[in-house]
């Protein structure tokens, strides 16, 4: 079993995963050259880390701990320039967005390592089903009490990083109408979901420890909730967000996360409410369907608005924080996105609408990834 | 006389009945040879158009092989178009030592069969056409075998790249070794000069014309995979048709049109190139007639030439690949296989020949037969070869079952 002994750390710290799809250059479908394209990086120095993830069609950058944006943001896109720049050598592309649009999952290899072979044994079609992008963001917390007490607080704004990050709107070739179709994916898996509501880190161990005893767990690694405690990091981890199209965003997600952390932690502005677990699952669908333009149930108001004024709102109400922690121009940039409609997903929809092929749309969001400017309105 | 409407005996089938019974004697040799001997289909498709050749039953006499050049010209065009399509110039671009490696890999088999066939006394002339027509590998096997096993990946990348590279270098070597042949057959130095560039040039400009006339219209016909298919098929009919009518290279004309239609679509009109079903007919009639014109007879006499041939072309590959494959970024143990891939020689080899001969009779003979019994040898063994390689690279689609 695990050792659950919370690693506190120091600060408010943060870090991000990305996993991103290798696509091969004559057809834009998933390449399965994983293990080459880690071969060279591994004689290359960089900041992060780079692993092996589930499919060979996949790879997964790691930042280092950072406590600001900016740097973070820095360091991801190195990360980003030697992964395109080795990639291009084996005449492979990269490229985010949280599903390929059009690849076949039956064609999908998983990567031969024990822990993904295991996976695959246990969990069948499901598990190259699992070939979808996520995008995970670690916030660091002082203790396994503030963990618990910041995932509770967190749960509400689960649709926002649904809505700022969805980026997979096509799935096996079909446009979804989702505005996040990675989701739906991981809702098969048992152990999906959330946390229970336990109201400290010692009734969180008695929670696992019992489910460890009855069977149903073997492992942490096991929980597939949107958001959970980390103890060995000791961070909690946001794992709702489809990989955005660039590192930019990635960077500006998680420099959110870090502002909404630190305004829990230091203010305490209201305690924990089971509530949020009656609501969440209406709220999580109404994201991932309809992106900002969703609905969200406010659980502590108990009234239902706009999505997107939610969001507007808790950006322009955690500016102090963000500013404190160098983070306020990432926070100003998804504002100014959420009053214009932007979303990957959309900007997705638009170059298949103006290409009139996924192969393209491919092509395109492989192009946007290593090169990103600054965007057209969509 | 009665019964008029009856026709004479025996009857004359035409090219329907032909292309009928050469797919049906395919896909029999391809099944029979996976599920009794174990063989990738492509052998068995030989096979079947070695039975049916002049060399066993004669039920494909010469006359009848003469009518299908019509089928293999255009089997060879659609295959030669993707080979030529998967030629991406950007990626030699972006990794030298790979433009380097592919370089390499034809000069040093082009050399080393070149040593091989003066070592048996060949006259060198004739010696090099022959190193030129042994450096290309046979795309349709390459590219068959790659699309049954389903194979991805990076030796998979690099054969058929360097198989674009390799077919191209040859036809461009044999024909710059025309004026040679022609000073020989006492022809005018003019006439003898003119003759590779009026090949090569023009090639070219049909090439280029083709791959201008695909990209416009398929931007006009849209990204619809259905139409665009026809487009492609037309296009590439058309290129080999007027490389033919103009005497000119089929193989070079059609690279080149896939290349540069691969290469100069700037404003990405063109969907990713899927032949599916359609384009297995094609594979199948091509390895059947192949296979028909296999020549064994000769094989006994020649024997330590061919084995030489075979060797040397296999090493000049392998120590090309092995010098300059890490650098360009094969894994380890990758360039071994990826030398192995590349071993098949068939119908081009076997047209190469032909047009050679039919340019200059003196490469007949011992040489011609070499050059045959090689390709016959290298026919049953390559597609074998190929597989293999691409399985044990990691690379074949394990639900895909054999090639």
């Amino acid at each position: 079993m695990d050792d659950l002994r919370f690693t506190p750390s120091p600060g408010r710290t943060l870090g991000v995963e990305l996993e991103l799809q290798l696509v091969q250059s004559h057809d834009y479908d998933l390449a399965r050259d994983a293990a080459d394209l880690l071969g060279r990086l591994a004689k290359v120095k960089l900041p992060g880390h780079v692993k092996p993830e589930i499919t060979e069609s996949m790879i997964e950058l790691n930042s280092a701990v950072h406590s600001q944006y900016a740097p973070l943001a820095a360091e991801l896109e190195a990360m980003r320039d030697a992964v395109v720049r080795e990639a291009g050598m084996l005449n492979l592309h990269v490229c985010g967005g949280g599903t390929h649009p059009f690849h076949s999952w039956s064609a999908r290899r998983i990567f031969p390592t024990e822990r993904f072979r295991h996976i695959l044994e246990r969990y069948g079609y499901l598990a190259k089903q699992f070939t979808v992008f996520g995008q995970h963001i670690h916030v660091g917390c002082a203790s396994g009490d503030d963990a618990v007490y910041l995932v509770h607080m967190m749960t509400r704004y689960v649709p926002h990083f649904i809505a700022l990050s969805a980026a997979s709107p096509f799935y096996q070739g079909e446009d979804t109408s989702f505005q996040s179709s990675r989701l739906t994916a991981i809702n098969a898996f048992p152990l999906a979901g959330h946390m229970p509501f336990v109201e400290s880190w010692a009734e969180f161990i008695a929670y696992y420890e019992k489910m460890h005893a009855l069977g149903a767990v073997e492992s942490m690694k096991d929980l597939y909730w949107d958001i959970r405690p980390k103890p060995e990091y000791g961070t909690i981890e946001i794992r709702v967000c489809d990989t955005p199209l660039t590192v930019a965003r990635a960077a500006q997600l998680a420099a959110y996360a870090q502002a909404l952390a630190q305004w829990f932690l230091d203010e305490r502005p209201r305690p924990a409410k089971r509530t949020v677990y009656l609501v969440n699952a209406f709220n999580r669908f109404e994201a991932a369907r309809f992106g900002l333009r969703g609905q969200l149930i406010d659980p502590f108001e108990e009234k239902k608005r706009p999505l997107a004024e939610d969001i507007l709102d808790t950006l322009a109400g955690i500016m102090p924080q963000a500013a404190a922690l160098g983070g306020a121009e990432a926070l100003a940039a998804l504002a100014a996105d959420v009053r214009r409609g932007y979303s990957d997903a959309g900007w997705l929809r638009e170059r298949f609408a103006a290409n009139g092929s996924l192969a393209h749309t491919v092509r395109e969001s492989a192009a946007r990834w290593a090169d990103d400017k600054p965007r057209a309105s969509g | 006389m009665a019964f008029g409407f009856l026709p004479q005996l025996p009857p004359a089938f035409g090219q329907p009945a032909l292309f009928g019974a050469l797919l049906l004697a395919g896909l029999l040799g391809g099944e029979l040879a996976r599920r009794l001997l174990g063989l990738p289909r492509i052998t068995g498709y030989v096979l079947a158009g070695v039975l049916l050749g002049p060399q066993v039953s004669g039920l494909l006499g010469p006359g009848a092989l003469g009518e299908a050049r019509v089928l293999i010209d255009l089997s060879l065009g659609l295959i030669v178009f993707e080979l030529g399509h998967r030629l991406d110039v950007q990626w030699l671009r972006r990794n030298r030592w790979l433009f380097v490696a592919a370089l390499a890999e034809s000069a040093f088999c082009f050399g080393a069969v070149l040593a091989a066939l003066l070592a048996f006394g060949f006259e060198p002339l004739l010696a090099a056409s022959a190193a030129a027509i042994g450096t290309a590998t046979s795309p349709a096997v390459v590219l068959l075998v790659a699309h049954e096993l389903r194979a991805s990946g990076q030796v998979t990348e690099r054969m058929l790249l360097f198989t674009a590279v390799n077919c191209a270098l040859a036809y461009v070597a044999l024909t710059l070794l025309l004026p040679f042949l022609h000073l020989e057959h006492a022809m005018r130095w003019g006439e003898a000069l003119l003759h590779p560039l009026y090949i090569l040039g023009g090639s070219a400009l049909v090439g280029f014309l083709a791959s201008l006339a695909l990209l416009w219209l398929a931007g006009w016909v849209g990204k619809r995979e259905d139409r665009q298919f026809i487009l492609l098929v037309a296009l590439v009919v058309l290129a080999v048709g007027a490389a033919r009518s103009l005497n000119l290279s089929v193989v070079v004309t059609v690279i080149l049109l896939g290349t540069l239609a691969r290469n100069f679509d700037y404003e990405h009109v063109l969907l990713p190139l899927r032949f599916g079903y359609g384009g297995q007919l094609f594979f199948v009639i091509l390895f059947v007639l192949a296979g028909a014109s296999v020549q064994f007879t000769a094989l006994p006499g020649v024997a330590a030439a061919v084995a030489a041939f075979i060797v040397a072309r296999f090493l000049g590959k392998g120590v090309a690949i092995l010098a300059f494959g890490r650098l360009s970024g094969v894994r380890a143990g990758g360039a071994g296989l990826l030398s192995i891939a590349l071993l098949p020689m068939s119908g081009l080899a076997v047209v190469m020949v032909l047009d050679t001969q039919a340019m200059y009779p003196a490469f007949g003979g011992e040489l011609a037969a070499v050059v045959l019994s090689a390709v016959a040898v290298l026919q049953i063994l390559g597609p074998i070869a190929t597989q293999f390689a691409l399985k044990r690279a990691g690379e074949a689609d394990p639900a895909a079952g054999s090639a």
